[in-house]
């Protein structure tokens, strides 16, 4: 059987596959509630037609789904990114105009990224958080990889230009 | 600089001298500051377990709707709805592409138009088979039992019985084919009858007859029809047995002898409505008795000479 529609199979796929599709509708619209019920149906979808889905074709389908589900149907949200800790009790004693500086960068980079168009700041975020490659972000997209290099090199420069005010 | 070098340095695909010339550039800077600052950034907090029991939740409380439900149960119906019509018009064509079959019963009649307004008057315990899709090319059908035949004028009109076959132009002729009898009878124009390989010419107001196989000669009818057609059976110089068996086919009655020559010839007619009549009608020429017991009869021979 080639189709999803074993127990283990599914459950494999949705295990590997939930969360990247939650951050990547997330960071299309901004909207985290948006982005559960995106992967909660983009599940049920391939649920429903896994008789049809082979385990190949089953992320691309659910990304289709995921990505069709809010299409021209909500305005993109402001995206807000939580930045990791610091390493807590840190050796390293840094100044006060260090920590404001670079907490000014952030605020910067935030409004830059969400100044972007959706399908760069998703490429962006998808490499930069999620460590996807510009062929699997390219198969979500379902676009080339060089359009996906495109979008992430258009994305620095915009934010580039965007935190040093030109 | 290569196309779209910002992603092939985050790539590491940079040239050593393309990466040298980039890093030398003032806006390497900030782009190595936004790489840094955007490799700590997190996406909102998603629980994988969390979602799994979600969707297994819902997927169970909808389990008998989604997984059986169809899609589009519309579309589903309008397929089987195309087959059904599919079938219907296949089924309608090989239908009409069939002969067509009229038959009746012990003690019916029934009449028949034909396509080209030929009548076909059927008596009992017959049946009358064609093919109406070809009629218009090939007159001709198949009889098992007795009928009367008022043919329209046209091509060749041909009967075909077991016995054999009668061809006629456009006539009135009655055709009777029962087990080891066959009759027939021209009451308008010319019949043409062939019989064991042998071809007769029929003018109107002649009858053939063939009983057991033997060629029979009978005088000519004076009616205009045969007259069954007027509920009355006929029979001239014929076997008693064929008498009694046609007797069985128009009262549905079971009839049974005793004592009695059934080859003696019988000359005489019998109701075929009024039963009583009509056993009067055979024993009294006859000089036969017969007892009636529901639809029992039995022909007996009489104690009186």
């Amino acid at each position: 059987m080639d189709n999803v529609c074993e127990e283990r199979t599914f459950s494999s796929i949705f295990k590997t596959n939930s969360k990247t599709i939650f951050n990547y509708i997330y960071y299309k619209y901004g909207n985290e509630e948006k982005a559960h019920d995106a992967v909660q149906e983009a599940f049920v979808k391939l649920w429903e037609n896994c008789a049809k889905v082979t385990q190949e074709k089953a992320k691309s389908y659910l990304y289709t789904v995921a990505n069709n589900l809010y299409l021209n149907v909500i305005k993109a949200e402001k995206v807000r990114l939580k930045y990791a800790e610091k390493h807590k009790g840190g050796a390293t004693a840094e100044s006060p105009e260090y920590v404001l500086e670079e907490k000014q960068f952030k605020e910067k980079l935030d409004s830059a990224l969400n100044a972007l168009p959706e399908n760069q700041r998703t490429t962006f975020l998808l490499n930069r958080v999620d460590g996807k490659k510009y062929a699997e972000i390219a198969a979500m997209e379902g676009v080339s990889v060089k359009a996906i290099e495109k979008r992430m090199h258009l994305a620095l420069k915009s934010l580039r230009e965007k935190i040093e005010g030109i | 600089m290569q196309e779209n070098y910002l992603a092939k340095w985050l790539n590491g695909e940079l040239t050593e001298s393309e990466l040298a010339d980039f890093k030398a550039s003032e806006e390497y800077a900030t782009y190595q500051k936004i790489i840094n600052a955007s490799g700590k950034m997190e996406a909102p907090h998603f629980d994988v377990d969390r979602a799994w029991n979600t969707f297994n939740e819902r997927d169970a409380n909808n389990d008998s709707t989604t997984k059986v439900v169809p899609l589009q149960p519309y579309k589903q119906f309008l397929r089987i709805a195309a087959v059904i019509a599919v079938l219907l018009t296949g089924s309608y064509f090989y239908i009409n592409s069939l002969d067509k079959t009229f038959t009746t019963a012990i003690a019916e009649r029934t009449e028949i138009t034909l396509p080209d307004n030929s009548q076909v008057s059927l008596n009992a315990d017959s049946k009358v088979s064609y093919n109406a899709k070809k009629w218009d090319s090939k007159r001709a059908l198949e009889l098992e039992g007795e009928a009367f035949f008022k043919v329209a004028k046209g091509k060749k009109f041909t009967v075909t019985t077991a016995a054999g076959e009668v061809a006629v132009l456009g006539t009135q002729f009655n055709v009777e084919h029962r087990p080891n009898f066959f009759e027939v009878t021209c009451y308008e124009g010319l019949v043409r009858v062939t019989h064991a390989g042998q071809e007769y010419q029929l003018p109107a107001g002649n009858s053939f007859v063939v009983v057991n196989g033997k060629l029979v000669t009978t005088d000519k009818p004076t009616a205009l029809e045969p007259s069954w057609m007027h509920n009355e059976s006929e029979f001239k110089s014929i076997p008693l047995r064929y008498v009694l068996n046609e007797l069985e086919r128009q009262y549905a009655i079971t009839v049974s002898t005793k004592n009695i020559d059934t080859a003696q010839l019988f000359t005489g007619t019998f109701s075929n409505t009024n039963l009583k009549l009509a056993l009067e009608s055979i024993s009294t020429p006859s000089q036969i008795e017969y007892k009636l017991s529901e639809d029992n009869v039995l022909f007996y021979a009489g104690n009186t000479p």
